[in-house]
């Protein structure tokens, strides 16, 4: 009987120190998620003292909504042209900033460049804004240099306010990227450079049969990470357009934070953040995968 | 003894964990005190508290924009505050969820510090049989205007009427490049609420509405020839470009800075206007008039929430704030005028020129307010932004545009 608790004991250890991080899981990622499933089953919740269950009906509805193919739409156009922004930059700049010049002008680039990630969305937007205003610094550039006659509403014409928008977006994300990468080319070893330069490759040659091949890994797991974020992106995109002009930028979270909290249609905006996370759910499972192969 | 100590720890244990606070704690949510950061009310609730001992008053501040999402969020987990900051077009919404208690019996109390009779009458209106609300304040919606624009542009006097508004817009918008006659905030970022701030003061000076009875009734002729008027001002390059994009703050922060000629907003952003730029030129008139002096009259009101477990304490402190004395400290903070009318004496006194100017107002024009029996208030000001929006870039007619509000508001609260 002694030597079984004992066993009990010392087998049951390892579960006890998980415990601690089983219970925060549980309380954090499982209610939450369990809840936002349930109200999304109810003609509305909250508001709704006495909620109807009603099964799939709000996916049905939700379906049909022209609003949300549109919305969906929208993310789709944004988190791809978010990504590849990011990428493009985020690369450029770690060549950049991987150049062999003077460590302390190395270092000051390097600290400069990522400044646009530690501050918040609500400082980004708000500065992008000033920007970008019929009378702000990028129409003054632009009429000064002869490249447009009248001041563009960059935020405000529906024909411009994506593009605008995924100029923010690559602006606040692409630090991410850029150091993520900066790491990957310092593993890249140099004697892959020089075999190259003694066969007479270029910048370009080497960029694209060394730098590439042997970053190949850290891109596909960056741009998957930066893909489930983007997807989800609200507070950038809320504080800078609020989904407008019209719903020219209505991605799908400013859509279940619309239907949430201008409209208090809850049971609504659950249904629109499930189908967010069934595809956010596709993305990390691709990206596990890449991980586990990587392992 | 062990079963005794496991009791007082539950009880402990219990007492720590309740959400509603001991008997005599009342929680107050509310934006005053964003608006107003020299520590007022800090002060208020201090006083309240040494004139009565027996309740602690908890001042929870958040901005205007956040307030309405926690009261309907707070209330669906039953941690809501007692005491509820309330802005007049939430109410039919909030008395479809069941937040408001209904002050009825507490206003005809005889040991009350005010008469009901005193109070502005604008929030009190009865809906489904009851007064939902009272007035800390109220100001109406007015125009601010930049005088030394206005006489650049070769007007000695501030527009009175439509007509004399679009001659100076455009006069001003034609002074240099980065001015402006008129700004229009009609941005979809939130709170997305132009329409209401710009339009409907112009609307009610037409002699417009928007509502018959609780039911929407945006396309109307007089609806129509606002939206012309305001379409024919854009034309007319009176309008700062850029509308779509532009919001309320915006549109304030351009004013203040001296770009723009004209501001219609609410008449308590005259502190801030003279606080942040002492040098502008500035006053303040009613909205220029197509027919009718009517203004919108908007305020801050207090109310209490039905599931509140200190309902007296919390009418307690309701009475506090609404007693002349303190009403009429808390109007001159906020460079207001009084809920309780009997305390406007006590606010006049030493009031500067664009109060007196608003007393004015108050005194003589027309009070409309018709989004407080509104279904579905905040998700209407964001269908007549993006409405008129589509009008201003000339993509569909006033009449269009009437139409289009109409038929998705009606959509919206069904």
């Amino acid at each position: 009987m002694t030597s079984t608790i004992r066993q009990m004991t010392t087998k049951g250890t390892p579960y006890f120190f998980l415990l601690p991080g089983l219970v925060i899981l549980g309380a954090l990622l499982s209610v939450p998620l369990y809840k936002v499933v349930e109200y999304s089953l109810y003609d509305n919740v909250i508001v709704e003292r006495n909620p109807t269950y009603v099964g799939l009906a709000n996916y049905q509805t939700l379906l049909t909504d022209p609003g949300y193919w549109s919305a969906g739409l929208n993310t789709l156009l944004f988190t791809v042209g978010s990504v590849l922004g990011h990428m493009v930059v985020g690369i450029g700049l770690a060549l950049l900033v991987n150049a062999d010049i003077a460590p302390r002008a190395r270092t000051f680039f390097r600290s400069m460049l990522v400044l646009p990630w530690i501050f918040t969305a609500v400082v980004v937007a708000l500065n992008w804004q000033l920007l970008l205003n019929p009378f702000g610094l990028i129409n003054y550039i632009l009429q000064w240099m002869g490249l447009t006659t009248e001041p563009l509403d960059w935020l405000g014409d529906p024909n411009l306010a994506m593009w605008s928008l995924l100029l923010i977006s690559t602006w606040r994300g692409y630090p991410f990227i850029m150091v993520s990468f900066l790491s990957g080319l310092q593993t890249v070893p140099r004697e892959l450079y020089e075999a190259a330069e003694i066969d007479g490759a270029g910048f370009w040659s080497k960029f694209w049969h060394v730098t590439l091949p042997q970053l190949k890994p850290v891109i596909y797991g960056v741009a998957l990470l930066d893909l489930i974020w983007t997807f989800q992106l609200f507070p950038l995109v809320w504080l800078s357009t609020g989904g407008g002009p019209g719903r020219a930028t209505e991605v799908l979270s400013t859509l279940t934070f619309r239907l949430a909290f201008v409209d208090f249609q809850f049971s609504q905006a659950a249904t629109v953040a499930v189908s967010i996370l069934i595809i956010s759910a596709a993305f990390t499972l691709l990206y596990l995968r890449n991980e586990a192969r990587r392992l | 003894m062990i079963k005794t100590r496991m009791t007082a720890f539950a009880l402990a244990a219990a007492t720590a964990l309740t959400p509603l606070a001991a008997q005599g704690e009342i929680e107050w949510l509310q934006w005053f005190a964003a608006e107003n950061t020299d520590g007022f009310y800090d002060e208020l609730v201090a006083d309240f508290e040494a004139k009565h001992p027996d309740i602690t008053v908890k001042l929870v501040t958040q901005p205007f924009g956040k307030v309405r999402e926690s009261i309907v969020t707070d209330s669906a987990i039953g941690v809501g505050s007692d005491v509820l900051g309330l802005n007049m077009p939430w109410t039919k919404e909030f008395l479809d969820i069941g937040i408001l208690e209904p002050l009825d019996d507490y206003l005809a109390r005889d040991d009350n510090s005010f008469a009901t009779g005193d109070l502005v009458e604008a929030p009190l209106g009865k809906i489904d049989g009851h007064t939902w609300m009272v007035p800390l304040n109220a100001f109406p919606f007015v125009m601010h205007v930049n005088m030394g624009l206005v006489r650049e542009a070769g007007f000695d006097a501030p527009p009175a009427t439509w007509a004399e508004l679009s001659a100076q817009t455009s006069a001003i918008s034609a002074l240099q490049d980065g001015t402006s006659g008129i700004g229009m905030p009609f941005s979809s970022q939130p709170p997305s609420n132009g329409p209401i701030l710009t339009f409907l003061p112009l609307l009610y000076a037409n002699g417009g509405r928007i509502m018959d009875g609780t039911t929407p009734n945006f396309d109307n002729p007089k609806v129509v020839e606002t939206l012309q008027y305001l379409k024919d001002m854009n034309d007319a390059g009176g309008m700062a470009p850029g509308a779509a994009s532009r919001t309320g703050g915006v549109d304030l922060e351009e004013f203040i800075a001296g770009r723009t000629g004209f501001l219609i907003s609410p008449g308590v952003h005259s502190s801030s206007i003279t606080s942040r730029n002492p040098e502008l030129d500035y006053t303040l008139v009613r909205v220029p008039s197509n027919g009718e002096n009517a203004y919108r009259v908007h305020g801050w009101e207090i109310g209490i929430s039905a599931d509140s477990a200190n309902k007296e304490d919390a009418w307690t402190f309701v009475n506090y704030l609404l007693s002349p004395e303190v009403n009429a400290r808390a109007a001159k903070a906020a460079n207001a005028l009084p809920g309780n009318l009997k305390a406007l004496d006590a606010v006049r006194e030493g009031a500067d020129e664009t109060l007196i100017k608003q007393m004015d107002i108050l005194s003589g024009d027309t009070p409309v307010e018709e989004m407080r029996q509104s279904p579905k208030a905040v998700g209407s000001w964001s269908v007549m932004t993006e409405e008129i929006q589509a009008m201003l870039r000339g993509d569909q007619t006033p009449a269009e545009t009437a139409t289009a509000v109409q038929a998705r508001w009606i959509e919206l609260a069904k």
